[in-house]
């Protein structure tokens, strides 16, 4: 098993190696002069010349990602040029709220998943079971932000129960800020419950009908007995791999409905730097979220493992 | 009162019938053997016991285990008799124990759900059991997973499960299939050994009459859902009196004709082969350690000779057949086909490669299933430099179907419209159209009920005498590798340990692996004798 991490661990730091040398790549050095791109066609000669100054372009390639990788080891990355402010007080900031809707609305989702995945599987071809498909498909199908601009229309706007937008501040206390994240962690969550739901139910199907099973069920094992201690686990390894994706995804796809709500995510930072041109900002933000990727990745395989015996042997 | 009593069970599933009136009795310590082909229904009857049927099954008539009849019980009393009063095994070990638990959960598990026990009571039961069928303490701890055996071990630990509460009955659903012969023989070894020793009733189910016949007090003959024949065994073989059980018997031992003789030029010489597969890595910057899978083979194949090549699982069989085909290559040795060598530096050699054609064991597996027959036939052209077009190609077609037995308007369909035996047909044909000299047979009719592969055979033998062609038939059946080849190799551990003429080898085997393999492989009681 600590072979099987430590493994992990190596492909961890190699994928990001890897990815931070894309971003780079892809962003200070493939579009030719950044200085100018951030400025625009009518810059100044000395103000480029003073913004070349400020990002150390001056420097060789290697040089320039060195300092880069050193920055962000060290928590410096960089000064925001629009805002002004240190990009890691930026992240810092939106952080707090994208990462606490991402894990709220992966709760949401698992918590509704994983029941209803269960109960359809176990009642195949039932009425339950096609009333969880249509719901799902229904769940797929429907753009969640008309689903989040419905919610705010009815819980908003008519009941009042919550707020139609922005975000407390955790200032406030926690349940006022998590109070502000409900409504768009449920329009987050929806989709993504129904794709897990379906997974959960065909993964748990296909569990059912192997061999395995029928030996356990030859034991004197009642089909309920079969389904918790037998196929639950072993339906797990599609399911897990669902939930990595999708908290990556959660985690800095949000963009619409942050928009839709006025939450000042991540994902508003990104699109806000990308308008403005803030190539610093656009940089460390992904490199941000291509790490939070990487290391769900990284504890979906652990988890692989903590379930199927197969790959803690294996070298 | 017999233990087992089946009265007139009739079964339909979605209203599709599938047994009509099978009738058979199994009294305890008796072993009673159950044999037929494929949709013989042999294992519905055995599925029916148990109430394991699929959704939608209809069993009339009578189940009376212990005078009780199961079709009478509701599934929670079926679930209490299950694993207590009977046990059942299946055919495959491989894929019939739950991977993420441990052996000694799985089997403490069948005692757990029956009696009220505490874990570690369980559990010392558990090691019991496992011992009882060989799987001893010090080399199998309760801890290991099931990816970490064998499937013959698998299989032990199956059986283990099944017989953990000493039930009353047993049943084994071709317990042995998936198994090389001496694996099989252990296991059957084993199953006899349980019988005696609690003096339970076996229903075992097979397709295989050579294995049932060495097993069985009581046989019972099944096809098309009905029971054909029964009566003791071995008695029984020496007075079958229905047609099916005869033809069935006949085609266990065919032996099909074969006329031309093969030359003194030899057509394939492999001499010195070695092939090395790299192995994981001793840690994450070590160097890969080398399997040797085939170790310095040396053999020759004369121009319309059959030759056998036998071997347990995982004894290189396999590798050596891609070696020869060209589709890897090997590390050390040669292979010449006419003296052309088989690989010409690091790329195959067409010209040889075309000469040379495989028939594979799995006739479900081995088309791709939305491709048409003349499309699937005609995959070998892209081995020739000028492949017939139009007209050429549809006589082509025609013929390598006609020849194999089917009609040329067989071309239109697609590969699910075929039976097993027509489909390894179609793979023959295949094999034919581009005209080799050298068809491999891997496992060719492995897969096949034994009155089909009698016809398989047939064919082979008859088209070897018209089209001169030379056969290399690898096999794990070494009765069918008596029947049809005219000299055998065999193999264990990557390495040839003895060959010769198949009859001397098959008289006096004189490699101790060799006399191992032969005395396990169970036979058919001498029909001469009676």
């Amino acid at each position: 098993m600590l072979r099987y991490v430590l493994k992990r661990l190596v492909s961890l730091v190699i994928s990001l190696a890897v990815a931070s040398l894309v971003i780079f790549l892809a962003i200070e050095v493939v579009p030719g002069d950044p200085a100018a791109y951030m400025l625009g066609l009518n810059a100044q000669p000395d103000t480029l010349a003073a913004l070349r100054d400020q990002l150390g372009l001056n420097g060789t390639i290697p040089a320039r990602y060195l300092s880069w990788i050193g920055g962000m080891l060290t928590g410096d990355f960089g000064t925001s040029y629009t805002y002004r402010t240190p990009v890691a007080d930026m992240i810092g900031e939106r952080m707090w709220i994208s990462l606490p809707l991402a894990l709220y609305a992966l709760s949401l989702s698992t918590l509704i998943a994983f029941p209803a995945g269960v109960w359809a599987a176990s009642r195949r071809g039932s009425a339950v079971d096609m009333g969880v498909m249509g719901v799902t498909q229904l769940g797929v199908a429907i753009p969640n932000f008309w689903f989040a601009m419905l919610m705010v229309l009815v819980f908003a706007i008519n009941l009042r129960w919550f707020s139609a937008g922005g975000f407390a501040g955790w200032e406030q206390g926690f349940l006022a800020g998590m109070k502000s994240l409900t409504l768009p962690a449920i329009a987050l969550a929806l989709p993504q419950a129904s794709i897990l739901t379906r997974v959960m139910r065909s993964s748990l199907l296909d569990t059912l009908s192997e061999d395995f099973i029928r030996t356990a069920r030859a034991k004197g094992l009642t089909r309920r007995q079969v389904l918790w201690r037998h196929a639950l686990r072993n339906a797990m390894i599609p399911v897990l791999t669902i939930i990595g994706m999708q908290f990556s995804f959660l985690l800095a796809g949000a963009i619409i409905i942050e928009n839709v709500f006025f939450l000042p995510g991540l994902g508003r930072l990104v699109f806000q730097a990308i308008s403005a041109r803030d190539l610093i900002v656009v940089e460390s933000v992904l490199m941000l979220l291509v790490f939070a990727v990487i290391v769900v990745n990284f504890a979906v395989d652990v988890a692989y493992a903590a379930v199927d015996p197969r790959l803690r042997g294996r070298r | 009162m017999s233990l087992l009593r089946i009265e007139g069970l009739s079964l339909a599933i979605h209203d599709f019938a599938i047994l009509h009136d099978v009738s058979l009795t199994v009294e305890p310590g008796q072993i009673v053997g159950v044999i037929g082909e494929s949709g013989s229904g042999k294992s519905m009857t055995s599925l029916a016991v148990m109430q394991l049927l699929p959704d939608g099954a209809q069993a009339t008539g009578r189940i009376l285990l212990e005078g009780q009849d199961v079709l009478s019980l509701s599934e929670a009393e079926l679930c209490r008799l299950r694993g207590r009063a009977m046990g059942m095994v299946f055919q495959e070990p491989m894929t019939a124990l739950n991977p993420i638990q441990t052996i000694g959960d799985q089997v403490a598990e069948t005692i757990r759900i029956h009696e009220k026990v505490s874990k570690s009571v369980a559990r010392a039961r558990a090691r019991a059991a496992l011992a009882r069928v060989e799987m001893p303490e010090d080399r199998f701890p309760l801890s290991r997973y099931p990816h970490e055996l064998s499937g013959g071990q698998r299989q032990r630990v199956v059986i283990a499960m099944a017989i953990a509460l000493r039930p009353r009955l047993l049943i084994a659903d071709e317990p042995t299939t998936a198994l090389d012969v001496t694996t099989q023989a252990q296991i059957l070894k084993l199953l006899k050994r349980l019988v005696q020793e609690d003096g339970m009733g076996l229903l075992m189910i097979s397709h295989d009459l050579a294995v049932v016949a060495d097993m069985a007090d009581h046989l019972v003959i099944m096809r098309h859902g009905k029971v054909v024949e029964a009566g003791p065994s071995p008695a029984l073989f020496h007075r079958l009196q229905h047609p099916y059980s005869k033809a069935l018997l006949a085609a266990s031992t065919h032996q099909p004709e074969r006329a031309a003789q093969p030359q003194e030029i030899p057509l394939l010489e492999v001499r010195g082969v070695v092939r090395d597969y790299a192995t994981a890595r001793e840690g994450l910057w070590g160097k890969p350690g080398t399997f040797r899978a085939v170790d310095d083979v040396s053999f020759q194949i004369r121009r319309g000779e059959s030759l056998g090549l036998v071997g347990e699982s995982g004894c290189g069989k396999s590798t050596l057949t891609r070696a020869i085909l060209g589709l890897e290559e090997v590390q050390a040795g040669e292979i010449l086909l006419d003296g052309q060598p088989v690989f010409t530096g690091h790329k195959p050699n067409r010209a040889v490669r075309r000469r040379m054609q495989v028939v594979f064991q799995d006739p479900y597996g081995s088309f791709n299933p939305r491709h048409r027959v003349d499309r699937l036939v005609t995959e070998p052209f892209h081995l020739l430099d000028d492949p017939p077009r139009g007209a050429a190609r549809e006589d082509a077609i025609a013929e390598a179907l006609e020849s194999v037995g089917l009609t040329p308007e067989d071309r239109y369909k697609y590969i699910h419209e075929f039976s097993g035996g027509q489909r390894q047909r179609i793979a023959i044909a295949r094999a034919l159209i581009i005209k080799p000299d050298l068809i491999i047979l891997d496992e060719a009719v492995s897969a096949l009920d034994v009155s089909i592969r009698a016809q398989i055979l047939d064919l082979l033998a008859d088209l070897g005498d018209r089209l001169g062609l030379t056969y290399l038939f690898i096999s794990h059946d070494l009765s069918v590798v008596q029947q049809v080849t005219d000299r055998v190799l065999v193999m264990q551990s990557g390495k040839i340990v003895e060959q010769g003429e198949t009859a001397a080898i098959f008289d006096a085997p004189r490699h101790a692996y060799t006399k191992q393999l032969l005395s396990a492989t169970p036979r058919l009681p001498d029909m001469t004798a009676a």
